[in-house]
């Protein structure tokens, strides 16, 4: 797959000037996934050569009942098996810049960028949870995930899973396994957390945890690609 | 979608929540944890205990700093925790729900809960099996936050004793993740010494520029130095030569270290700036008396290089910890053996400039300052067998407020007095932190 993937990131920079040839420095190294994005202002710096080092093994992904945009109950667990998932975690009323916004925004470009590199769908998905399950019913994914379930280009794009759970009592061990804080005060508009995103791998173990100034889609998808690379698919 | 879609979206939707956000030496904490920009309302202080002096037990002292409350500048909490292991550093996790305090002896981890009641810590859990987690590092000094796991600095090991030691991870649920020693002569582990630097595996502080990819350590000593009597030690010619002489630069993503300086004496305490075009860290010497700066050049390579002396340096005052302030433009620097702070110009990071001393007590280590720099903070135990003898083992916090020219002295607590202990490592508390 790797030589695929080199040759449509390099047809697509030949074609474009490319995505990275937005910025005048040098972004990401030559074929690489993370070529497909351009340097945020926030990161300055070059993303390290895929599978030039080594992810950790932090700790496995929990389990837990999960509900699809259809209603569907699953196990968060078998969702997750078989493919490297970044996970998610947002609630879709929160407003604030640097919360869910960036990571959901973050997140579209990586699923819209992915069909630059078909072959990933194979491989790589999209985990998005919410930890407001009191609103964020499965009428209000459904709504949400409308521009990814009825994308007439998602069969070339990496997978993204909208899920949302029955109730608070569901959702706490999945966001207490994955250690994502979220606060509740009286007032139900009010839900304080820190934004977080985790780098899953086919084996349900967490390998790296993002946070505010980490949610650059260069560096998520170099380690996407390092995975990838661990597990002998690239 | 793309992001002026969802933007749009978001903006129809907008609510109050958000992130867990800036709301304080708060200036000097890792930058992925909420910081309190406001009034700090406690600090939490790692008290080593003293033989027959109260319980004689490590303890972790809560202080209240709320204006107006009637037990401000009071201890409101004292929470012991069982027995003296040489308590010296601690830090917040990211989310700052939970404050890690360390034992240098006994190699002790302790997790404090100070977020479900701010005002009275309780100990969540305890690590006792960080040498044996972490196959040999010994000495928990630095714990340094990253999103979801503690980066913990050691200072030493199990084989000699001396000052080769690692980094260790740990999830922030407390489970052993990962060590990464430190580059040596030996086994370069892939990084390039700078201008003749020879690695010498030591380690002391952490801290990290996210947005260069930077991550700096400093290097100190060994077990077998720092619990020596401090008078022993300067008298033992052989063991004067075990000290750290380099920083380490790191790949901070892969945890890879680049570069080696040689920064000789002992670098100590490592702080990046906070400003958005600011690529430099300071670090300062314990035995040379310096002030270094570690920097991104016109190349965009870092360097490092000596850019100040701290007091007089044929007197060894023995420059301990540092506290940056929020705008760049100051660095609150302490001498142990002269017991005095000073305050240096930094607005020119190449060419600091003493601007202010002051006299603190006999003997002086940590400084911690608020976000808008006008309340600092001071307490005075280095280590229990480095500490002064006799009168001027002063044990203290004081507290003091900088009107811009001077320090005015607010309250002060005398630890020995109160039966508590040696008062070492300051952390800020707020019950705002928690509160959606």
């Amino acid at each position: 797959m790797k030589q695929r993937i080199v040759t449509t990131l390099g047809a697509i920079l030949l074609a474009s000037g490319g995505f990275a040839g937005q910025n005048s420095t040098p972004t990401t190294p030559d074929g690489s996934i993370a070529a497909l994005f351009p340097m945020g202002e926030e990161f300055e710096f070059t993303p390290p050569i895929p599978g030039s080092y080594r992810l950790s093994n932090i700790k496995p992904a929990p389990d837990g009942a999960v509900l699809t945009p259809t209603g569907t109950k699953r196990d968060l667990s078998d969702l997750l098996d078989g493919k490297v998932s970044l996970v998610s975690f947002v609630y879709l009323m929160c407003g604030d810049v640097n919360g869910c916004p960036l990571a959901v925004s973050t997140l579209f470009d990586i699923y819209d960028s992915s069909q630059s590199a078909p072959d990933l769908a194979d491989n790589v998905q999209l985990v998005t949870i919410s930890f407001d399950p009191d609103r964020d019913t499965v009428e209000a994914i459904d709504s949400f995930a409308y521009p990814i379930t009825n994308d007439a280009t998602a069969d070339k794009k990496i997978g993204w899973h909208i899920l949302t759970t029955e109730d608070q009592a569901a959702l706490k061990p999945i966001l207490d396994g994955f250690g994502q804080v979220v606060d509740r005060s009286d007032d139900p508009d009010k839900l304080n957390h820190l934004l977080r995103m985790f780098l899953v791998d086919r084996d349900g173990k967490i390998r790296n945890i993002y946070g505010l100034g980490l949610i650059d889609p260069r560096l998520m998808m170099t380690d996407v690609e390092t995975l990838l690379i661990e597990d002998g698919t690239l | 979608m793309k992001r002026r879609q969802f933007g749009a979206l978001a903006t129809a939707a907008l609510v109050m929540g958000g992130p867990l956000r800036a709301l304080a030496d708060e200036t000097c904490q890792s930058p992925y944890m909420p910081k309190i920009t406001g009034h700090e309302e406690y600090v939490y202080i790692w008290t080593l205990g003293v033989e027959g002096m109260g319980d004689g037990q490590d303890k972790m002292v809560t202080v209240d700093l709320r204006p107006g409350s009637e037990t401000r500048g009071q201890v409101i909490n004292s929470l012991s925790i069982g027995g003296r292991n040489e308590a010296h550093h601690a830090g917040f996790s990211a989310d700052r729900r939970y404050l890690w305090a360390g034992g240098l002896d006994t190699n002790r981890i302790f997790i404090f809960d100070v977020h479900s009641d701010p005002a009275n810590p309780v100990l969540h859990k305890t690590i006792d099996t960080f040498v044996k987690d972490a196959d040999g590092p010994v000495g928990p000094h630095t714990f340094f936050a990253l999103p979801g796991r503690m980066m913990i600095t050691a200072l030493s090991n199990d084989d000699d004793h001396g000052g080769r030691t690692a980094l260790v991870e740990y999830t922030d649920e407390g489970d052993f993740v990962e060590t990464h020693w430190m580059p040596t002569a030996e086994n370069m582990r892939g990084a390039e010494a700078v201008d003749g630097a020879v690695a010498d595996g030591f380690g002391y502080d952490v801290r990290a520029l996210i947005r260069k990819n930077v991550m700096l350590t400093s290097s100190f000593t060994g077990w077998s130095n720092y619990m020596m009597d401090f008078g022993q030690m300067l008298g033992d010619s052989e063991a004067m030569k075990r000290f750290g002489s380099t920083i380490v630069q790191w790949d901070l993503h892969t945890r890879q270290p680049k570069k080696v300086f040689n920064v000789p004496g002992a670098p100590l305490e490592i702080r990046f700036p906070w400003g958005p075009n600011a690529n430099y860290a300071f670090s300062t010497t314990a035995l040379t008396s310096q002030l270094w700066l570690i920097h991104e050049d016109d190349a965009g390579e870092w360097q490092a290089k000596a850019v100040a002396d701290i007091g007089d340096p044929t007197k060894i005052p023995l420059p301990v910890d540092i506290s940056l302030a929020a705008d760049d433009q100051t660095l609150w620097i302490n001498t142990f053996l002269d017991g005095m702070t000073r305050l240096f110009d930094v607005s020119d990071p190449h060419h600091p400039k003493q601007i202010y001393e002051k006299k603190i007590a006999s003997q002086v280590n940590m400084v911690s300052q608020s976000w808008d720099g006008n309340r600092i903070y001071f307490t005075s135990s280095l280590l229990a067998n480095w500490d002064k003898k006799g009168a001027d083992d002063q044990q203290y916090l004081k507290a003091f407020t900088w009107n811009g020219s001077e320090l005015v002295p607010d309250f002060e607590l005398d630890f020995y007095e109160l039966q508590l202990g040696r008062a070492h490592l300051m952390r800020f508390g707020s019950s705002e932190l928690y509160s959606a």
